[in-house]
């Protein structure tokens, strides 16, 4: 009996396409501000100054660098464009591996940029974290897909591979 | 209405304690709905007649909501009072135009916020729609009905915005009372609406032109005098009906929710025969369907009743008083008023005296609340411009909307035919 079901290849897929899916819409959240809120309130342009100046942990130097001219007008939108683009390769199954790569670059970038090491609730967040945050959890969700090749499984990637689809080589290894 | 410090304060509580527990209160918040945001800063706006209900205006449209990009006015004066109000509020100082065509070619505008004499609003805001502008328009909407009905066709043909500036629809007191009070049937059923808007002064502005040489004939004025006293002429205004009684008119309709389908009005110019047309006593019975009866009064010869909207129903009555206070008493029980106290604690910026808020306030006995009065007012017509802006940008609907607006302008128009024909006519 195999230690891993059936539903697995589909389960990665899945996960996949939800973090896709989170990359995409924070990164079209930030492109599209300034924007209104349905409820009708405006809301300004974003920028990644106020994270990066609040940055602690070893890199916090260069993160505040980063937060002041001419380097925060490159980055307000480097982030937003890559967190899109990797967010829709990731949803398509295009690229994969260099999708989950770069998510898996970010998301360490930010959880180094803010590693939580109070144990306690903060502003404007929804629970308590002790140095794993859902920024390091999504990370591990993003190294597992990297891992999988999920490409193969299902996406785009396999009308670049001219190798047979991973499903059917374990199918025929069962 | 004259009621004793222990009624105020009965009724006040009154009002309150019907609120309590109902989804009015919830109406104090702005209600909102799932769905994303939309892409957008804030509104690229020009003004058109910065005079005192524009400069109002101008003195709450600010950002994020809201973008000033060009003021337009055909009295050099009245722009640099503009400009004041933008550099006391430290907001840029945008660009002059005394023609609106020439401001609507050269500024990149996504709206128009005009408060012009009334003769002009049909034709100002229906170009600015025709160019694809959305308008928000002071009150009343149009001189005649021909008018209203011009800009409202505009609005639909060109799919904009178009909202006419009756700053109670987007009071919280007003919405709380409507949704919480009225509409809820707690006032039983209600015959009887009493509207008054009284004020001991006249009406007519004193000014100098801005230059020895300045002409305003081109616009359509004879004289300097007629352009700063247009109010008190039939050629550009419906006078009293129009700049007081359609606000508490449109109320009434609300209330109603119909509109009055006839009225028989009376009044003429008793106390200042100066050459003016406009009536400085007005007096208007509006028959809305089902026996339903709003009676309206102007006058400038005393202000002690100062202005009001009272609902008379079987179970209850409602008084609105000067936008700031609400006062609920049960049919039956001795002194029984309310207030609910929108207006911050505190000292607001006090709103310059408007074509609704005239500087008469020392012959007034309630004086002493002029302040926080202004302050609430000011309040709601903030709110009007950012859910402006805000239905512009994401389609949230209007608070009033052209034909909210023509209801009330109708029976105004009608009104002061009345008056002039001494006859009752449908409307």
């Amino acid at each position: 009996m195999t230690p891993v079901s059936k539903w697995a290849p589909a389960c990665l897929v899945l996960l996949r396409t939800l973090i896709g899916w989170h990359f995409l819409y924070e990164g079209y959240f930030k492109l599209i501000q300034p924007a209104w809120s349905a409820a009708g309130a405006p809301l300004p342009p974003w920028s990644a100054a106020g994270f990066l100046r609040a940055a602690s942990g070893p890199l916090a130097g260069a993160f505040h660098r980063m937060a002041e001219p001419p380097w925060i007008s490159i980055v307000d939108v480097a982030i937003p464009v890559a967190l899109a683009v990797i967010g829709v390769w990731l949803m398509l199954g295009l690229f994969t591996q260099w999708a989950a790569a770069g998510a898996l670059l970010l998301l360490l970038t930010f959880y180094v940029a803010a590693v939580p090491t109070t144990g306690e609730p903060e502003l404007r967040s929804e629970g308590a974290y002790l140095i794993v945050n859902k920024t390091l959890i999504e990370a591990g969700a993003v190294l597992v897909v990297l891992l999988s090749r999920t490409g193969r499984i299902a996406g785009l990637d396999r009308l670049l591979s001219k190798r047979a689809p991973i499903a059917r080589e374990s199918g025929a290894a069962a | 209405m004259n009621l004793t410090p222990t009624q105020r304060e009965q009724g006040r509580r009154n009002f309150m304690k019907a609120l309590a527990g109902t989804p009015a209160l919830a109406a104090l918040a702005v209600t909102s709905y799932f769905r994303g945001p939309v892409k957008g800063g804030p509104l690229r706006v020009g003004f058109i007649g910065t005079g005192g209900q524009g400069r109002a205006l101008l003195g709450v449209a600010m950002p994020p909501f809201v973008d000033v990009r060009a003021l337009c006015d055909i009295n050099p004066a009245q722009l640099k009072l503009a400009d004041a109000i933008l550099e006391k509020n430290t907001l840029p100082v945008p660009r002059h135009y005394s023609d609106w065509k020439e401001m609507l070619a050269k500024e990149d505008l996504e709206a128009v916020i005009m408060a012009p004499p009334l003769f002009m609003h049909a034709d100002l805001a229906v170009a600015c729609l025709d160019a694809g502008k959305h308008v928000l328009c002071e009150k009343m909407m149009a001189w005649d009905v021909a008018g209203c009905e011009r800009m409202r066709d505009a609005a639909i043909r060109n799919k904009r915005v178009l909202e006419i500036g009756y700053q109670r629809f987007y009071s919280p007191l007003y919405t709380a009372a409507n949704d919480g009070i009225l509409q809820r049937g707690l006032l039983g059923e209600v015959y009887h609406a009493r509207l008054a808007w009284h004020r001991n002064g006249n009406w007519r502005r004193q000014g100098a032109p801005p230059s020895p040489d300045y002409d305003p004939s081109a616009w359509g004025y004879p004289t300097f005098e007629h352009l700063l006293n247009w109010r008190l002429y039939k050629k550009y205004s419906r006078g009293l009906f129009a700049e007081l009684g359609s606000h508490l008119l449109s109320i009434a309709s609300w209330v109603f929710g119909a509109g009055p389908e006839a009225v028989y009005a009376s009044g003429g110019v008793y106390r200042f025969k100066d050459g003016r047309e406009s009536a400085d006593h007005v007096y208007g019975t509006f028959e809305y369907p089902g026996g339903r009866t709003a009676v309206f009064s102007s006058i400038e010869s005393n202000a002690f009743d100062n202005y009001y909207e009272m609902f008379f129903g079987t179970k209850g009555t409602l008084i609105l008083s000067a936008e700031q206070e609400a006062f609920l008493f049960e049919e039956g029980s001795e002194g029984a008023p309310t207030t609910v106290a929108i207006a911050a604690a505190g000292p607001g910026p006090v709103l310059e005296s408007t074509e609704t808020q005239p500087g008469n306030r020392p012959t007034d006995p309630r004086a002493a609340s002029a302040a926080t009065q202004r302050f609430e007012r000011r309040t709601s017509t903030k709110l009007e411009i950012e859910r402006f802006a805000a239905a512009v940008r994401t389609g949230q609907p209007l608070a009033c909307g052209p034909d909210r607006a023509m209801i009330s302008a109708r029976a105004c128009i009608r009104a002061t035919e009345s008056l002039e024909q001494r006859a009752r006519l449908a409307i």
